[in-house]
């Protein structure tokens, strides 16, 4: 297998000893099939062991390694060497504190996920000797492609609105409570508008739809926040009807 | 150990130049300057038009004054951008579940082009042209 | 946190950017087209345009064009207005919608001075 001899630029923070970050380069040769994750876990194995990163499954499924390459938010597991130059810059993600070199804080997002209620909300509980909730493939298919969220930020980090306000619940929460609010066997519609229709919810976001555009798994933040500005409009306004109820 | 997370800010003015996506963001949102404008100087027209005859001739000649020319030229290219950003999301916004499956986007894109057609070519009979 | 009053101006901005996406781009060229070559000068000319104004359905479409435009518009200015920088959110609500609402006002006058 042939190797490649790429520069990695690194942020690097190390908050004992640095008043702000700085780029640190390493000379990584790369095998052509590896990711930058790859390249990552050969600078900490072989060239400096002070690099700190987050990482996991290696597999685009615990979103644990969003990065920024070359400008953009990215799964290092899924940006291929490949596709990139001799140079690639990597950067912690966009938006939030850096704890530690690519490491960042993501408590703001912990708790905006806790504040939309993303788990079911069925109209009565039933034992599990009841059976399953039941539901057919449509209705299935109404939500699915908003359950695939893997929880890896890089819509957070490529939001403006979220970077120019961090009082944004932001796309992935805002696409997991239209998940749990598409979902035929949840009636938690209402526990969750009052977050998801304030001024920090929906109606901060102006359609940018870049979170879309980086998302590995194809989530579509944007589309679940313009399709609840629908409904949540619409609910507003007949709320002041006679009949409506506020 | 004692923690020290380091904030990075980003501009608040010109984050939309650090990126080819946010430019094309901006770009569709400035649109409404140029649609603001045209909206005031039609309902001009409309008082112009309740004035009589010379005060509705004053309308049309600004329209043919080289800065009507200019500003009309400009909208004319922003009204396209607004159209064609608006109609591209369309999709997101406004899936249509037919059972198990989604009415494909091109699809929903393609019949707004479609409708803008018809309109466009019906305004154009009205104004007895086409 | 409570349910937030933006819903009434975004529904307007929503409808707006619908009508203008499919109307304006031909009315542009339709006075923009007269402006360059003169052509549409009958049927721009004062007797047919009081004719066709003058006709209460017309008057009742254009109406809701301009309305919605103005709304869609002055919606749209305050999010120009919070990206280009300008943090007094509620000062510039009030001024873009404030300037939408005399916008209105002039299109009825407008209209029925016709
Ligand atoms: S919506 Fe997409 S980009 Fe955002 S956290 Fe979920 S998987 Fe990642």
């Amino acid at each position: 297998m042939s190797t490649r001899t790429i520069t990695i630029e690194v942020l690097r923070y190390r908050p004992e000893q640095d008043q702000e970050p700085f780029f640190q380069s390493y000379t990584v040769p790369c095998d052509e099939d590896w990711v930058v994750l790859d390249a990552l876990n050969y600078i900490k194995d072989e060239l400096d062991r002070t690099l700190s990163y987050r990482w996991s499954c290696h597999m685009f499924v615990c979103g644990s390694c969003g990065i920024v390459v070359d400008g953009e938010p990215k799964l290092g597991c899924k940006a291929f060497v490949k596709d990139y130059g001799d140079k690639i810059r990597v950067e912690p993600l966009g938006n939030f504190p850096i704890e530690r070199d690519l490491v960042v804080v993501i408590d703001d997002f912990i708790e905006k996920l806790e504040s939309v209620n993303p788990y079911l909300i069925p109209k009565e509980e039933k034992s599990i000797d009841d059976g399953e909730y039941l539901q057919t493939p449509a209705q299935l298919k109404a939500f699915k492609q908003y359950s695939m969220c893997i929880n890896c930020l890089l819509c957070y980090s490529a939001c403006p609105q979220y970077g120019l306000d961090p009082s944004f619940v932001g796309p992935a929460a805002l696409a997991l409570a239209h998940r749990y609010n598409m979902d035929s066997r949840d009636v938690g519609r209402k526990a969750r508008e009052d977050v998801v229709a304030s001024h920090e919810g929906i109606w901060e976001c102006s359609f940018v739809g870049a979170c879309s555009q980086v998302c590995p798994k194809d989530v579509d933040p944007a589309g679940a926040i313009q399709q609840t500005k629908i409904t949540s409009a619409i609910d507003y306004v007949t709320s002041f009807l006679p009949g409506g109820n506020r | 150990m004692s923690r020290k997370p380091y904030v990075r800010q980003m501009s608040k003015t010109s984050w939309f130049l650090t990126h080819s996506r946010y430019k094309h963001y901006i770009l569709h949102e400035v649109t409404c300057i140029f649609i603001a404008i045209y909206a005031v100087i039609l309902i001009f027209g409309l008082f112009r038009l309740g004035q009589g005859p010379e005060a509705w001739q004053g309308w049309l000649d600004g329209l043919r004054s080289p800065l009507g020319v200019i500003f009309q030229i400009l909208a004319f290219g922003f009204a396209m951008i607004h159209t064609w950003s608006w109609f591209k999301v369309v999709p997101q916004a406004m899936r249509i579940q037919r059972g198990e499956s989604f009415v494909p986007g091109n699809l929903i894109i393609g019949a707004h082009y479609g409708v803008l057609a018809i309109i466009s070519l019906f305004v154009l009979i009205l104004a007895g042209v086409a | 946190m409570a349910r937030s009053s933006k819903a009434i101006p975004w529904l307007l901005f929503a409808g707006g950017g619908t009508v203008t996406a499919f109307i304006l781009p031909v009315m542009i060229l339709i006075t923009g087209l007269f402006a360059l070559f003169g052509v549409f000068s009958g049927a721009l000319s004062y007797e047919t345009m009081q004719a066709f104004v003058g006709n209460w359905l017309i008057k009742i479409i254009l109406f809701g064009i301009l309305f919605l435009t103005l709304w869609h518009a002055a919606h749209r200015l305050r999010v120009v207005a919070h990206d280009f920088g300008i943090r007094a959110d509620t000062g510039v609500a009030i001024v873009v919608y404030g300037l939408a609402a005399v916008g209105t006002v002039a299109t009825v006058i407008a209209l029925l001075s016709v």
